[in-house]
């Protein structure tokens, strides 16, 4: 027995490197957040269960009081086929507890791991694809019949990629620098071999789509309610119709000190941050992010670019309609920050090229692929038998799933270090009110005039110019703990609706009164400043 | 002779018998329009708590079990259950696939009488389905579902605890209304313990008021130049916070009717709105209610007041929603109810009344593609046949005078407040003006009633009107249906057609070879359009109101072929 145990810790260390190789399962994942869990300084709960049976979990990582503590939420799993956004989040997470846990004294970390746990599965299926929906029941095309024209892995290789059928009905043609790759025809190319593209599976229902009404409900990142995309596939009847989008706004309405959201996801406004336009910005349902708060997106976009190697490259997303990170900031107020973590780099240009093609994301993924030496990125055309193309050449093939939206995994540790190194700055510029010039004049008639300064001593204002206007954010409540008939002149409670960064702000009271009283200033997600007045 | 006895003894025992029958029927005489005999004794001059609803309702469901169904939808904030009474009948086709009107009440909490118009409907329905050919013919076909009050909780809390007219109106959450971080520290104080929220006067030198010599109740204003007696303090309270303000953070704020999915906006676009829609526990109960019962055609919600017909859009961004052939629909149906409701008028929310995102009937309609309107019950044209507009204070002053003598209105009282000294208490009651007083109660429940039964009338009636056969030879031949939409209601509404809300209509032909189907465009010029698959099937998108829609199949054989039309919010309809 004695023997047995060296060689099963053995085994067990294999397989934990094993499981180091990929990105991890969702047992695996729901161990680390166990072991996380077992630190006094991290907690793990349960927002709500999928349709699919999966947890959907919330960590909360603190010390003290730590809900009246300025608070950022990091959110990963925005998109279910983003396994890195995953993998960051629980990284950054083991990170702070294990090598910056003094960052708790001052902020408070909410990190929500995995936002889409459904879709996430397909990574490790037997049947692999880039999925997005959980796994209701829905109708995405409308007509009536639940998920009936899914994908079909037609050369059962395990991957959903792409069909491309001869036909000189085809729209399509070869890439002319890189065969395997499907561009669209134009004129010039007239006496290329024309192809059929469609996603890999057959016309279920003969309704002339493909794959149309696929086997997978709601996307998280396409169901919330700004810009909701109404009756579109994936989008659900009505905006946050889903446990787990319900499970975790509700949480998060109840977080009144999250002051900012880091989410990873398609979405980038770090490597550069989001354009002004006055006259969304004016309008009633405001459609551009306010002016303070473009300047506020800078001022972290260029944090961003200082603790990131990776240079921006083709980062078109900045928002789509109905996603998570604009809803964090358009209608929860809040400061909302997104990045992908990782995206394709700028392949080395090659200078046989004859095309005057333009780089296409997959076309630059290609050249980088091979650049990088990673061979196992795409998947050859090969021929099948299609019950919707009798007699005709039709072949499956395509880049794999996954691969351009995911780095391997090898590259997955030193993009975790940044991007921790990215939200520690963030967090070290957090509002930050302190009280200043304190100061008690004896009056006649032992009367006493207090006055004093109060500082947001800090880069972020207390409030984004949006978040001014929410009721979700509390204001800045001043409070001079006496009885109000104690109080000549001043205010027993002040309400301040915005500190800017470095701002000051005045008080004075007279009051009559002996002894101490005690200033209070703040609100949740600014956290409180507190001083004793000797009188 | 015994046997003469024993056969005046029955005839005088008869003649005693008859003699009390028409007796107890002679204590009253039939009024047109009303149950003259009601199974369930109802008063609809008064208004009934949530308890009240509830045994009301339960007795109409045990009066006619083969008429209703009583069940609860939900549960509300304070875990109060949400009932609804079906109303059909329930001898004649599965009430869930009949086309169908929704109708609810009381959404804002102190617009109590939603509670009581639905119930009279209820009511109305269920006692006159014997009576009248018309309600027995209309529960045949359609189905009502029918809930009272969407806001049980706080209905209550409005008749059981000091208010105002206007409060709660919200639910029964209590939110941070200022912004410090304490919620519901600060509402209102009925300080004269009365039971009603009125208002606080105080006698000063910079007043702007004066009582009416003529009518003390009244305050008037004085010329600029003038000196007055009085200043306005606003309704009860004290500032129990000590932040200086009086009744600023009471029960709510939130408005249930900025709480659902069409085009929902958050606070601070829209006033009132929660965390995201259906986040309010009574108003999800009717959506899930509604996502799972397709033949709701029609919908009606009641409010209070003012006397509008109200349809949507409640947003001008939401302009492109109503296109024209919906907004014809919805007039025909309305402006038939300004008819039936004296001193109502038909309006759209965002051009006559205000802008509003969030709100019910845009869901129903936007998100479900049901036609649907709000009333805003009670209108100051019922006092006296005058349109003197909304809180006219003289008007009302007058009503209190001549017609309910002094039941409206607290008079002035002198009161120790303290944080304002001497002040006056005093004003109009709670219930007034935007409730209406008892008599005027059941003559506007039976009209507002009137024009749902007429909504509910023009939801889609189909009928298979006719059947033509031509032989093609070969043992083929040509079958041809016309089906028929009797109503004004398509069964898809435009908004309906434009994102596919609903599944296309069923036209299905069974106990023939279908050799191949196709909806007849022109029948005329024979276009044709050819459903390859599934031919025995015939998927047509829309049946519009008072028009046909023609089918085809070519059949092989086939004698006792049966044609069956099945609409979601249409109903459904057999040929055999």
């Amino acid at each position: 027995m004695k023997q047995l145990i060296p060689f099963l810790l053995l085994i067990l260390a294999q397989y934990t490197a094993l499981a180091q190789a990929d990105y991890p399962k969702l047992n695996e994942i729901s161990k680390r957040l166990q072991a996380l869990d077992k630190d006094s300084k991290a907690s793990l709960t349960t927002l709500t269960t999928t349709v699919g049976g999966e947890e959907v979990y919330a960590l909360k990582l603190g010390t003290g009081d730590l809900d009246q503590k300025p608070a950022i939420a990091i959110v990963g799993g925005v998109e279910g086929y983003h396994v890195l956004g995953v993998e960051l989040a629980l990284q950054i997470s083991e990170r702070i507890i294990k090598n910056h846990s003094e960052i708790l004294e001052t902020t408070t970390f909410y990190v929500f791991p995995n936002m889409a746990p459904d879709a996430y599965v397909q990574y490790h299926s037997k049947l692999k694809y880039n999925r997005r929906g959980n796994s209701a029941d829905i109708d995405h095309d409308r007509d009536g019949k639940l998920n009936e024209d899914p994908y079909e892995d037609l050369n059962k290789d395990g991957f959903i990629t792409q069909i491309r059928i001869e036909s000189p009905l085809g729209t399509y043609m070869a890439h002319p620098d890189d065969a395997r790759l499907m561009i669209e025809a134009d004129t010039s190319s007239a006496n290329a071999k024309r192809y059929m593209l469609y996603s890999e599976g057959i016309d279920n229902d003969k309704d002339g789509k493909y794959n149309e009404d696929l086997l997978e409900g709601v996307a998280f990142n396409k169901s919330l309610t700004y810009q909701f995309p109404a009756f579109e596939p994936l989008a659900g009847d009505y905006a946050v119709s889903q446990k787990e989008s319900r499970a975790l706004l509700d949480y998060l309405f109840q977080q009144w000190n999250i002051y900012a959201f880091v989410s990873f996801g398609p979405a980038n406004n770090l490597s550069s941050p989001l354009k002004y336009n006055a006259q969304q910005a004016k309008k009633r349902i405001v459609a551009s992010p306010l002016e303070q708060d473009v300047a506020i997106n800078k001022m972290v976009s260029d944090l961003y670019n200082e603790s990131i190697s990776q240079k921006a490259f083709m980062q078109d997303n900045q928002g789509s309609d109905g996603d998570f990170f604009q809803w964090a900031y358009f209608h929860f107020g809040r400061l909302s920050f997104s990045t992908p973590g990782w995206w394709v780099p700028e392949a080395k240009k090659d200078s046989t090229s004859t095309s005057p093609l333009e780089e296409t994301k997959a076309s630059n993924f290609l050249k980088w692929a091979k650049q990088e030496n990673l061979n196992d990125v795409f998947l050859e055309w090969q021929q099948v038998n299609h019950p919707d193309f009798e007699n005709k050449t039709v072949e499956v093939g395509g880049v794999k799933p996954f691969v351009m939206e995911n780095p391997p995994f090898s590259k997955v540790d030193s993009i975790a270090i940044e991007h921790t190194d990215f939200i520690l700055k963030l967090a070290k510029n957090q509002p930050k009110l302190e009280f200043h010039n304190l100061k008690v004049e004896q009056l006649k008639g032992n009367l006493k005039r207090v006055t004093v300064d109060l500082l947001n001593n800090a880069n972020l204002p207390t409030h984004s110019q949006l978040g001014e206007r929410s009721r979700w954010l509390q204001k800045i409540r001043i409070e001079l703990n006496t009885s109000k008939e104690n109080i000549l002149a001043g205010n027993k409670i002040e309400l301040v609706s915005k500190m800017d960064a470095y701002e000051t702000k005045s008080f004075s009271w007279i009051v009559k009164e002996n002894g101490k009283l005690t200033l209070k200033a703040g609100a949740p997600h600014s956290g409180f400043a507190e001083i004793i007045i000797n009188l | 002779m015994k046997h003469f006895r024993y056969t005046s003894f029955i005839c005088a025992a008869v003649l005693l018998l008859l003699s009390s029958v028409t007796q107890a029927q002679e204590k009253f005489f039939r009024a047109i329009g009303t149950p003259h005999q009601p199974k369930v004794e109802a008063s609809w001059n008064r208004y009934n708590t949530y308890d009240g609803i509830v045994d009301l309702m339960q007795q109409i469901a045990d009066a006619y079990p083969k008429l209703t169904r009583l069940e609860s939808i939900g549960k509300s904030v304070e875990n109060r259950d949400i009932y609804m009474l079906t109303v059909s009948d329930f001898n004649t086709g599965n009430p869930d696939e009949k086309p169908a009107m929704y109708i609810d009440g009381n959404i804002h909490s102190n617009e109590i009488q939603g509670a009581e118009f639905s119930l009279y409907t209820a009511w109305y329905l269920t006692e006159m389905f014997n009576e009248l050919d018309f309600i027995n013919q209309l529960l045949k076909d359609k189905t009502f579902y029918i809930v009272p009050t969407i806001n049980p909780d706080a209905r209550d809390n409005y008749m059981k605890e000091p208010n105002t007219p206007h409060s709660p109106r919200s639910g029964m959450l209590v939110l941070d209304n200022d912004g410090d971080g304490k919620a519901g520290e600060d509402g209102y104080d009925d300080l004269n313990e009365d039971n009603h929220i009125t208002y606080m006067i105080r006698k000063s030198p910079t007043g702007q008021y004066i009582k009416d010599p003529q009518d003390n109740r009244r305050l008037i204003q004085v010329a600029e130049e003038e000196q007055g007696e009085y200043e306005m303090l606003g309704f009860e309270g004290i500032d129990r916070d000590g932040d200086g303000n009086v009744n600023e953070d009471g029960i709510g704020y939130y408005d249930p009717n900025r709480d659902w999915g069409w085009k929902w906006q958050p606070d601070y676009v829209q006033r009132g709105a929660y965390k995201y829609p259906f986040s309010l526990p009574e108003t999800r109960a009717v959506a899930d209610f509604v996502l799972k019962h397709p033949n709701i055609a029609g919908a009606q919600s009641y409010h209070n007041y003012g006397g509008m017909i109200l349809r949507g859009p409640g947003a001008e961004e939401d302009k492109d929603t109503y296109n024209r052939e919906d907004v014809r629909i919805y007039d025909a149906i309305a402006k038939k109810g300004e008819e039936m409701i004296p001193g109502y008028r038909y309006l759209t929310v965002y051009k006559d009344l205000y802008s509003v995102f969030g709100g019910e009937l845009d869901w129903f309609y936007g998100g479900r593609g049901i036609y649907t309107y709000t009333n805003e019950l009670m209108v100051s044209y019922l006092y006296f046949h005058k349109n003197e507009g909304r809180a006219n204070q003289e008007e009302e002053l007058k009503v209190d005078k001549y017609l309910t003598f002094g039941d409206a209105f607290v008079d002035w009282k002198e009161y120790d407040h303290p944080q304002y000294g001497k002040i006056e208490i005093g004003g109009f009651k709670k219930n007034f003006s935007r409730a209406h007083p008892g008599f005027l109660l059941e003559q506007d429940a039976h009209r507002n009633m009137a024009f749902t039964i007429y909504h509910a009338y023009q939801t889609p009636k189909l009928n298979i009107l006719d059947v033509s056969e031509k032989s093609l030879g070969n043992g083929l031949k040509e079958i041809t249906a016309t089906i028929y939409n009797e109503r004004l209601m398509p069964t898809h509404s435009s908004q309906d057609l434009k994102f596919n809300i609903e599944r296309p209509d069923l036209i299905s032909i069974s106990n023939a070879n279908v050799v191949a189907g196709m909806v007849v465009e022109d029948e005329d010029f024979n276009k044709v359009n050819e459903q390859v698959e599934n031919p025995e099937t015939l998927r047509v998108s829309n049946i519009p109101g008072m028009e046909t829609v023609k089918v085809r199949w070519i059949v092989s054989g086939g004698r006792n072929y049966k044609i069956e039309v099945d609409s979601a919010k249409g109903g459904k309809a057999t040929w055999k």
